[in-house]
């Protein structure tokens, strides 16, 4: 009889939840590891920075040089979107799409809706995600380690340049991301992320 | 010159004296430093302790970080720039007074006072004062105060010659001369330390301690008018020298003098003893960088001086109570590179301390004072402590008080950008004109922290302490000490960012931020196993929390990753570890041997550190048990002497024997270091 009844409930709760399930009619969301995307950088340190962005589509999930399909970009430790307008820095791509982001504090299985009011683009005077250590993605350890390390339970939630949503967690800023980087030896400006894309219009969560 | 000061006095020898270290002996120890009048140790209703020449010249040390770092509870901690601060109950070094003869020391670069730049040559004892003890001392007297008390002169002629020579090509020489009769004594000290330094870590342009060269002067006179008035001068003169190099070829200098007259006229009756004192310190820096070609890199300079005028009187009402009122002024002034002004500080001050003995058993004393100060909230001190000896070989004792440390002149008034990676650091007091300045420069992007938050002057930093002492001498061989601390900071000073830059960097400003809170308990035990051999073992437990970081965790706001692929997860209250540089234990263990016979000792001590965290490898803003620690670890030292005439000790020994290294994290231990001394008493 036990037996019977628990059946029963396992079979509603599936069926329940395949049903919320269909409510997202159409494509899986991605769910991918970027490795060693390079981010180059001319100046910085106190000089102006220069040098071209490294363009990211996320839908095909690869750089990009196309001037009009692609959703963030790095240079740096800078992250902007393709939507806003630009701080002004030399090199800056024309941002010709609606991106947009925020941060969210939590673990990437915690990120399940996202705020859209929360969302903001590039503006005249910051980037939708925040430079600076501790500010935005990253904490820069200072001396004596010198590194640049990405702030764990930073999740930052970018809307697309076509108004598709996607959840990114950075890993790590120095190639082949090594456990323990040296800043001596290890190439920075390389990042490695885990992201999920949600390639249905409209759809807000990550299921 | 030296000769001819071996042949003024004849070689009759005043002899160095293995005293037996028993229980009986240290109970006669007297200091000064709890209650600004001689009281003997055991007696005082505080967490003090006292370490005396004996000791100091049992283990050899010549530098104060070693004999401080023996002491249970006290551990030196090396800043980036290599000056080694002390550590006392859990508190940093920018929050213990250091006095040398009842004066303070000046010149913290970055609030560390380096403790190597006091030698230990001419030291009678150092005075221990755990728990906050601003009622006597106002600023600084945070965490504790430490006390060095120099030799005081001996009747007759009296003097003695020592050389030691160590591992890095390190000597150290002392040569002290003193002369006393019925009403005039004077003292010559000199010290002479120099080092090759050494460097822990190849190939990264730096040595981890540079070549040094360290002077020290001491003069003290003293006469006696008549019996009842008396005065005295104390100079102290010291001059460091730092060969530095640096990445890229560059090389330069670290130039460092240090001044301390003070001037004392002591008037003694039955009833009052009254001491008036002039004290001048300064403190003077000086460093550059040249690069190859011999152009000015880069230079610094710091310029520190204090005067402090000072009357003291104690009034003896009867033998059940004492009264000591004292008033004065602190005048202080700082000329430093990257400062937006010169600041100059008056403030006055005003204290007491009642003493009563209401019988045999019962000592309290309820004392207080009072700071003024014009840039920051002027400051009340109070404090109370008491003892109950419950027999005669069993007291308790329970103290407390508030401390304090004002915003030092740095966190007021800096104004400094840096060349290289472009972010910039202003004084809380010079916010508005500086950040303004930035902006009519179009430098900043963003404000963060609006102006207006700046009008409130910033708050001193301060703590209340409370400790609760139980002594005990269970027999003639055995005797324990323990104490349970524990002290609340609150309003420490941190830095934030107030605004953001074009650059993409930041500017920071100080504000009060942090709660802190460290508690734990420590239990000494001496054990006189018989003539020749003691013992003495020492435990402490420490907690050290950042209360708003241990909410942070609470909360559910801190993250972590186990390894660099692998997503963040949530941490848990009990996943935070504490304050940076803190073990969470700490022991100290030492074995005497006393052969008076063959005038022979020998000593060994052990000391424990379990892990303690020094950096935020996880990237989370918080030390939490997923971060990587500096590993728990026991350095070992031995020592030895030989009197092998009435005249000469030789000594000898090894530091670090089992030459415990982590190049990476622990920058004053340098591996095995072996010394020789020799000792020569003249008379």
């Amino acid at each position: 009889m036990k037996t019977i009844k628990f059946l029963t409930i396992a079979i509603i709760l599936i069926f329940t939840f395949s049903c919320e399930d269909d409510n997202n009619i159409g494509v899986d969301t991605i769910s991918t590891t970027v490795e060693d995307l390079h981010a180059p950088l001319e100046g910085g340190q106190g000089q102006s920075a220069s040098g071209s962005f490294t363009k990211f589509n996320f839908e095909d999930g690869i750089q990009t040089n196309s001037e009009t399909n692609w959703d963030i970009a790095f240079r740096g430790t800078s992250i902007i979107v393709n939507g806003g307008i630009s701080m002004g820095t030399e090199d800056e791509p024309e941002r010709n799409g609606n991106g947009a982001a925020y941060i969210f504090e939590g673990t990437m299985n915690e990120m399940e809706i996202v705020e859209t009011s929360l969302l903001v683009s590039d503006s005249q005077n910051s980037y939708a995600i925040p430079t600076g250590s501790g500010n935005g993605w990253y904490t820069y350890s200072g001396p004596p380690n010198h590194l640049i390390n990405p702030t764990p339970g930073k999740i930052l939630v970018f809307r697309t340049h076509n108004n598709k949503f996607a959840k990114v967690e950075i890993l790590s800023y120095y190639l082949g991301a090594p456990e323990n980087p040296d800043v001596l030896s290890d190439q920075s400006r390389y990042y490695t992320f885990n992201y999920v894309y949600q390639p249905n219009e409209g759809a807000t969560t990550f299921d | 010159m030296f000769t001819l000061f071996l042949s003024l006095f004849d070689s009759l020898g005043q002899t160095m004296v293995f005293k037996n270290d028993s229980i009986e002996n240290n109970l006669d120890e007297v200091i000064i430093s709890g209650t600004k009048t001689i009281r003997v140790v055991s007696s005082l209703p505080l967490n003090a302790s006292v370490i005396n020449k004996v000791e100091i010249e049992k283990t050899n040390a010549t530098r104060l970080s070693d004999v401080i770092n023996e002491e249970l509870g006290l551990i030196t901690v090396s800043d980036f720039g290599g000056a080694e601060g002390i550590q006392m109950q859990g508190l940093d070094s920018e929050y213990t007074l250091v006095l040398i003869d009842n004066q303070p020391l000046v010149g913290r670069l970055a609030g560390t006072l380096d403790l190597n730049r006091v030698s230990v040559g001419n030291i009678k004892q150092i005075e221990i004062v755990r728990g906050p003890s601003s009622s006597l001392y106002g600023n600084n007297a945070f965490a504790g105060v430490i006390n060095i008390i120099t030799d005081e002169p001996k009747q007759g002629f009296n003097g003695n010659v020592s050389s030691s020579y160590e591992t890095h090509n390190t000597t150290d020489s002392n040569i002290s001369l003193s002369y006393k009769n019925k009403d005039f004594n004077g003292s010559v000290f000199f010290n002479k330390y120099s080092s090759d330094g050494y460097d822990l870590i190849e190939d990264d342009g730096l040595n981890t301690v540079n070549e040094f060269n360290n002077n020290t002067l001491q003069i003290k006179l003293g006469y006696d008018i008549s019996k009842k008035f008396k005065v005295r001068i104390n100079t102290r003169h010291f001059t460091q020298m730092i060969d530095n190099i640096a990445p890229n070829n560059l090389s330069g200098e670290t130039f460092t003098a240090e001044d301390n007259i003070n001037f004392i006229i002591s008037h003694k009756s039955d009833k009052f003893n009254t001491d008036f004192e002039i004290y001048f310190t300064s403190y003077f820096g000086d460093e550059f960088l040249d690069d190859e070609l011999g152009n000015r890199f880069s230079e610094s300079f710091y310029d520190h001086i204090l005067l402090k005028p000072e009357i003291k009187t104690v009034y003896k009402i009867d033998n059940q109570k004492e009264f000591v009122f004292g008033l004065g002024n602190e005048y202080e002034t700082l000329n430093r590179t990257y400062f937006e002004i010169e600041p100059k500080q008056n403030s006055p001050f005003i204290y007491f301390q009642y003493d009563y003995k209401p019988n045999e058993k019962i000592n309290l004393i309820l004392g207080g004072r009072f700071d003024k100060y014009k840039e920051y909230k002027s400051q009340i001190s109070p404090k109370f402590s008491g003892i109950y000896k419950i027999q005669n070989n069993e007291s308790i004792k329970i103290s407390t008080g508030y401390g304090y440390k004002t915003p030092d002149f740095r966190q007021l008034y800096f104004n400094f950008s840096n060349s290289t990676v472009g972010y910039s650091v202003i004084g809380y007091n010079v916010v508005e004109d500086v950040l303004n300045q930035l902006i009519d420069e179009g430098q900043i992007a963003n404000i963060i922290i609006p102006i207006e938050e700046f009008e409130d002057p910033l708050s001193p930093e301060s703590s209340f302490g409370v400790n609760i002492g139980y002594s005990r001498e269970i027999n003639e061989k055995i005797s324990l000490s323990s104490n349970i601390f524990s002290n609340s900071a609150k309003n420490l000073i941190d830095y934030r960012v107030i605004a953001n830059k074009i650059n993409g960097q930041n500017v920071f400003s100080y504000y009060n931020v942090n709660n802190v809170s460290t508690f734990g308990f420590d239990i000494n035990t001496k054990y006189k196993a018989d003539n020749y051999l003691n013992f003495s073992i020492g435990y402490q437990l420490l907690y050290a929390y950042d209360l708003d970081a241990r909410k942070a965790f609470e909360n559910g706001d801190v993250y972590a990753r186990l390894t660099v692929d692998s997503p963040a997860f949530r941490l848990k209250k009990s996943d935070y570890f504490g304050l940076y540089n803190r073990s969470r234990h700490m022991g100290v263990l030492k074995i005497n041997y006393n052969n008076l016979e063959n005038n022979f000792s020998c000593n060994l001590r052990l000391r424990y550190r379990s892990k303690y965290g020094i950096y935020d490898s996880n990237s989370n803003n918080y030390l939490d048990k997923y971060d990587d620690f500096v590993n728990g670890h026991i350095t070992t030292n031995i020592s030895m002497n030989k009197i092998i005439n009435s005249s000469l000790t030789v000594s000898g020994g090894v530091e670090n024997i089992f030459n415990y290294l982590d190049r990476q994290n622990i920058s004053n231990l340098s591996g095995r270091i072996y010394f020789l001394r020799a000792k020569y008493n003249l008379k």
